[in-house]
């Protein structure tokens, strides 16, 4: 039995850790992702990112909207480079489907 | 556990095709088609993976493939989101320790 | 031939109803979902839903579900099951995977309906084997048949939270508390009557403190809170269960929308952020609109009906029908969601969706 609280599930990052990212002076999503890696493993934030906000919001006593939606990139969910080299992006021919 | 033969609303449960699997070696059936997580679980398993950091179990979560929490490694692919990956005849199914068998950067 | 007019992403009720529209007055339309049955989450909804005739009441979700698969596999639209996208890019590209095969199609338009996510909670023990969303018990009872359990506890007594608890009864379970942080249900009244009459009791100004288990979840400890929401030290008490569901909210699933450049915009009333709109559906980006629990969080009334409005949004767009018919048809479906969204839960939603529609938006065009 563990007492850990667990913010973002995927990089097992807790609620200590992110306060400790906090007090040390992080004032966005980013700047927590880059320290614990918060929102960096396979699901990419998807339930982790609110909490986050919220515990920011509470510590900063600004309102959770300030922080969201953090930064998104492509893709949106976990793609094969295959998947990706399958588009050939530079043009030329159509993939047949 | 098993699957609810008899429901109030979906009625009785029409004849369906089983499935052998293999997890971590033991057979166990399941509805050929129904996501691998939902076999698991009505055979009373719930712990698919072991994580990386603290060795935690986890098992199922969000059900629709978007939390990456119920990854196992199926047919020596490791990450798999059994959530939504239909069941197969023959599956070779194994809880997931870390990254999973092939993880390099750890 | 991946070339359409309308490519609509999420095939829900607010994709199906947006498919649907879009091909019946003429537009080659796609619609790409990544499960391998469309419907989004109308399948799990196996409670009849309420309201006016119009809005499908006394027919239950799955019902729904089918009638709209059939309307629009007799119209033509093109449907991509197990098709996942990854992405939109500019020139309405829209690159997505099927299995191991990527996919690239190209639209005139394109109709975001990628729904929402279930907001989660983090307390000591949440991530043990046992704790799950309200929507994966609901994936796993109604769709395949299996509980997930045998004895549960419902956080939230929201609309989800308390059809849950009462489809988990249904299905062979015991439901033994819904715990509401609040110090009232949040709820229709008729759900939460129904859940008591099946006997679950409703835990009001309570919390989970901890989940509590060796390898699998075993124990809830949950625990009182005071007028502040604050725990309140000595209440705690334990409840033996093997599955905790969280029913706490959905929030719109942005990421598509913010990729393509539309401007977000956050609604406490609809689940956070979500893309601005205006009053037919369309975002900031020109070739983007958007349907359903994406642009707020409601119900798949509200979701089919405003899937519909920008289907038809879309054709008017691309200048496909005479601009007038189609304007009276989208009036007329307007009229339906202002009368959707009555009553003390509905009007909170009009008014903060007339809220959003009358928001002054930079319009930009670099899709």
């Amino acid at each position: 039995m563990s007492k850990r609280e667990i913010i973002c599930r995927c990089e097992e990052v807790t609620k200590e850790e992110i306060i400790q990212a906090l007090q040390a002076g992080d004032t966005s999503l980013e700047a927590i992702k880059k320290r614990t890696r918060a929102g960096m493993g396979y699901c990419q934030g998807k339930s982790c990112k609110r909490l986050v906000a919220k515990l920011l919001s509470a510590y900063l006593g600004m309102p959770v909207a300030h922080f969201l939606p953090g930064s998104i990139r492509y893709p949106v969910g976990p793609v094969t480079l295959k998947v990706i080299a399958d588009l050939d992006l530079a043009g030329g021919k159509e993939n047949e489907n | 556990m098993a699957h609810i033969e008899e429901h109030p609303i979906l009625g009785t449960m029409e004849k369906k095709k089983y499935v052998t699997v293999k997890v971590d070696g033991r057979e166990i059936q399941g509805i050929e088609g129904e996501p691998i997580a939902a076999a698991l679980l009505a055979n009373g398993i719930k712990i698919f993976r072991f994580t990386h950091k603290f060795n935690e179990p986890r098992g199922l979560f969000c059900g629709i493939g978007q939390c990456t929490d119920c990854v196992m490694e199926v047919d020596g692919v490791p990450n798999v989101r059994t959530c939504v990956t239909p069941i197969r005849e023959g599956m070779e199914i194994k809880t997931q320790h870390g990254f999973g068998k092939e993880s390099t950067y750890e | 031939m991946n070339k359409f007019d309308v490519i609509v992403i999420g095939g829900g009720p607010a994709g199906l109803g947006a498919a649907v529209e879009a091909a019946r007055l003429g537009a080659r339309t796609l619609l790409l979902d990544e499960n391998s049955r469309p419907g989004g989450q109308l399948f799990k909804q196996i409670h009849k839903f309420f309201g006016s005739k119009e809005h499908y009441a006394g027919t239950r979700g799955f019902d729904i579900g089918e009638n709209l698969l059939k309307e629009a596999a007799s119209l033509n639209v093109v449907l991509k099951l197990d098709t996942r996208v990854w992405g939109v890019f500019p020139g309405g590209i829209v690159t997505a995977y099927c299995g191991e095969k990527g996919l690239k199609f190209e639209g005139k338009t394109i109709i975001l309906a990628t729904g929402a996510s279930e907001n989660v909670l983090s307390f000591p023990g949440s991530t043990l084997p046992g704790v799950i969303t309200a929507g994966a018990a609901q994936t796993m009872v109604n769709l395949h048949r299996v509980l997930p359990g045998k004895k549960f506890v419902v956080v939230g007594s929201g609309n989800v939270g308390l059809i849950v608890s009462y489809q988990l009864k249904q299905a062979g379970a015991e439901v033994l508390a819904i715990v509401e942080a609040l110090p009232q249900i949040s709820g229709y009244a008729v759900h939460a009557a129904k859940v008591k009459r099946a006997g679950v009791r409703i835990l009001l100004s309570h919390t989970v403190k901890e989940a509590i288990g060796e390898k699998i979840l075993e124990q809830v400890i949950l625990c009182k809170l005071d007028s502040n929401m604050k725990p309140i030290a000595g209440t705690e008490f334990t409840l033996d269960a093997d599955t905790l569901c969280l029913a706490v909210g959905l929030n719109p699933r942005v990421e598509l929308a913010a990729l393509c450049g539309c401007h977000l915009i956050y609604s406490p009333v609809l689940g956070g952020m979500m893309p601005w709109h205006d009053e037919n559906m369309c975002t900031s980006q020109s070739r983007i609109l958007v349907a359903g629990d994406l642009a707020g969080v409601e119900e798949a009334s509200t979701a089919l009906d405003e899937g519909r409005l920008a289907g038809l949004s879309a054709v008017q767009k691309l200048g496909l029908r005479n601009f007038k018919e189609v304007d009276d048809e989208m009036q007329k479906i307007k009229d339906r969601l202002t009368k959707l969204r009555q009553g003390p839960f509905g009007e909170k939603r009009q008014l903060a969706k007339q809220g959003i529609i009358s928001m002054k938006i930079p319009k930009e065009s670099c899709l």
